[in-house]
Formats: structure tokens, sequence, C-alpha cells
């Protein structure tokens, strides 16, 4: 059984809508291939079908999945590049909004901060 | 189609109005939530729903006929709660038996898997049970009847953490293989909301807010930071919940309405932003105090 993370910060559809994005980067699902049904996913998650529909439908309204009536859903040619895209765009802007905040919030200076990211990069982790 | 449909719905006991002009109808093969503080009526109307009380006044039409008196609703519904009686003499192996000769879509080998998996003895009584095996029991039949409306009130009542997550997981997979129309009331939202569709949430037998559970989770938002950029923050807005922490600090849960670049600014003017889980805004919502709450429900 999966595990879904239940403290209400993110609605349980967009975790499954990331969840399927990270299985189609690490290329567990390849274009064109079909992905799990609404009553896969329910029963993988133990949540009610109407709601994995709605993680479905939301990858389908961002082209990273596209429909085929009466078969299911399948992996868009580009998808890989449409999450990427996606997920700069989003996820990574709002990361770094809330650090530069917090950095702000500690009198971090530009300089310090972007030894910081260096430093995480290079894998040593943030002192 | 719709399996439920009431309008008006109201039931008095004595002078007092539990229902009180109840309009609302559930659609086919969907997972309902009924919330509501204890008192509002919850039991009264499924009870009604089931056909084993009659409304005061009012319609209501299940699969299309009144409940009451109807012999094809009670051959379709099966009403679930802690108090459901079985003839005494019976042991737990014939009570299974005597269910499947009155369930139409019963399946036996379903009922038995349970049975076993949750370690009844065949030979045990169901007045002997403990009060947590009572409901398991219980829920065993609601399950195996595979009645197209289903009714569950409150039905893990003294089940433990394990029997409890077993039940709605047991639920929720013959749902995904055999759907049918379930309701259940319970007062922990926050364990099943997962499991549904739709929420039913009743406030003083009248008010109502009937509503997709997606819905409900992005209804509000909750607001943390100095107290003073909150009320400017929440100003003219519906605020469900206000609590103050410490001297200058205000949690306040609001009506979403906010765009991405009000969200945005308001993390600038250090405002804490958090998601509402739909059971605090489910207590928020039937809170007897709060002002501004009631224009969230249908007015009737």
């Amino acid at each position: 059984m999966a595990i879904l993370n239940t403290d209400g910060t993110k609605p349980i559809y967009m975790q499954i809508a990331e969840w399927l994005e990270t299985e189609i980067m690490n290329g567990h699902f390849q274009t064109d291939e079909k992905v799990y049904s609404q009553y896969q996913l329910a029963e993988m998650y133990t949540i009610n079908p109407a709601t994995a529909a709605k993680g479905l439908n939301l990858l389908a309204d961002e082209n990273i999945l596209y429909k085929k009536r009466g078969l299911g859903m399948f992996v868009s040619e580009n998808a890989k590049e449409r999450i990427i895209q996606k997920r700069k765009n989003q996820t990574l802007k709002r990361l770094i909004e809330e650090v530069v905040l917090e950095a702000r919030r500690l009198k971090i200076g530009e300089t310090e901060l972007i030894d910081m990211i260096k430093a995480s990069q290079s894998g040593g982790g943030v002192a | 189609m719709k399996v439920i449909e009431c309008s008006n719905l109201t039931k008095s006991y004595l002078r007092k109005k539990v229902l009180n002009q109840l309009t609302f109808s559930i659609e086919e093969n969907t997972i309902t939530g009924l919330i509501g503080k204890n008192g509002v009526g919850k039991t009264t109307l499924l009870k009604i729903l089931a056909g084993y009380i009659k409304q005061t006044s009012g319609e209501i039409n299940v699969f299309s006929e009144k409940p009451f008196n109807s012999l094809l609703v009670s051959a379709n519904t099966i009403f679930v709660d802690d108090q459901m009686s079985f003839p005494s003499p019976l042991q737990l192996h014939e009570i299974l038996q005597a269910a499947g000769s009155l369930y139409p879509n019963w399946d036996m080998t379903f009922a038995n898997r349970l049975f076993h998996y949750f370690s009844f003895d065949p030979k045990h009584y169901h007045n002997r049970l403990s009060k947590g095996k009572t409901s398991t029991f219980n829920a065993i039949i609601g399950l195996a009847s595979r009645a197209p409306l289903t009714i569950f009130d409150e039905p893990t009542t003294g089940m433990d953490a394990a029997a409890r997550r077993d039940f709605y997981r047991a639920l929720l997979k013959d749902y995904l293989t055999y759907p049918r129309t379930i309701i259940i009331s319970s007062h922990h939202l926050e364990e099943l909301e997962n499991l549904l569709e739709d929420v039913l949430l009743i406030k003083d037998g009248n008010n109502h807010l009937h509503l997709p559970i997606e819905e409900l989770k992005e209804q509000a938002i909750g607001l943390k930071g100095a107290e003073e950029t909150i009320l400017n923050w929440t100003k003219d807005r519906e605020v469900y919940y206000k609590n103050q922490i410490g001297t200058n600090t205000l949690y306040a849960v609001v009506r979403n309405e906010f765009s991405e670049q009000e969200l945005q600014l308001a993390k600038e003017n250090e405002i804490e932003i958090t998601s509402v889980s739909p059971s605090d805004l489910c207590v928020y919502l039937t809170g007897e105090t709060k002002r501004g709450i009631d224009d969230v429900f249908i007015d009737r």
C-alpha cells in the first residue's frame, strides 16, 4: 500500500499527479505508454477514484498525459520536457523564493547565500 | 442517476425540530461522508433514508420511492450501526447465513474471508462480543451485503486503529470492484477523507454544505503572522476561525479567494500560509460562535 502525506499540506490529487510525474521522469512510463487507471491508483493509495481521476486530469490538462477514449491515459510526447519546465517554473521557483525570504529574515547576504547553495551542490551539505 | 433526493425534509421529536427543511440529493455510486456535531440529526437522517422512521414533513425519495414501508428500499439498503440487533440464539456463522438469505447481492466467500481475517469464532454469540468486535462484525455484514445503498452510522465505534484502517481499505477495495452508493457518518473525517467523493456537512439540522471533498479542502486557508498584518489581510473576508497565539501572533482561517500574487505578497509580509485540513475546517464550520460562517451554507 502506497503512503500519502496526509498532514493536509498538499491535496491528494496533486500528490498523485506528482508521483506519476516522477514515474515518468524515472522512465517507468515511456512515451505513448499507458499509465495507471484511476481505479488502479485508487487501489494503490486507498483513495476515492474520483480523486485519482482528478490527478490524472490535471496531467492531461498540462498535456503531460493524453486521453484515448475508453482506453485510458497515455504519456504524451515531450512529457519529460514539460514536467521539467513545469517544475522549474513552479516548484523550484517557489522553493527559491522561500530560501531567499528565509535568508532575508536571517540577514544573510547574497554572497553567503550563493556560497551555501554552492556548498550544497558540491555535496558538502549546508554548513 | 440520483439514488437519494430529498427536499424540505423535516423531522420533529415533540416540539424540537431535529432536521429542518433539509434539501439535497446523492448520486449513484458515490461515497459520501456525513459530518456534523453530536445531536445535529445525522442518525435521524440516516434512519429516514433507510426507511426506519418517517419524516414529519417534506419529501424524500430513495430509488425513486418513499423509503418508509417500502420493500424495494428495504431490499436494497443496509443500515449498519452499533445497535444492529440479531436474534440472540444464533451463533455468528448462523447470522452470516441468515444475512445471506436476506440480501440478494450477499457474497458469502467475501464475508467468510473477512470473518476469518478478523479472527472471529463461528460459534460465538453476537451479544457477547466486545464493543470493537461488535462494530467489526456489523461492518462485515455491511460490506458483504453489497447493498446498492449502504449506510454506515459511526461504523468504527470501538475499533482499534488497525481494524479501522483495515475496514476503510476493505470498503474502498470492494467499492472499486462493486460500485455502490455508500454513506458514512463519522466524527473522524481525517481518517476517511481520502475515501470520500462528497461531504454532506450538517449544522443544527438545517444549514448544511454538500460538496466534493476536494472543494472542501480548497475552501479555506490558514494565515499566521503578526496580529496587525493578519487583521489587515482578513478584513472584508470571510473568517471561519481566529486564534490568538502569544501576545502578537494571530492565526486566522479564511475563505480561500486569494490569487497567486496575493499569496506571494502575503509571504513577503511575513505571513505563514498553511492549508486547513477538512476535519479542522468542519469543526470551524459547525462551531456555533464564529461570525460570518452562515454565509457559506446554502440559505434556506
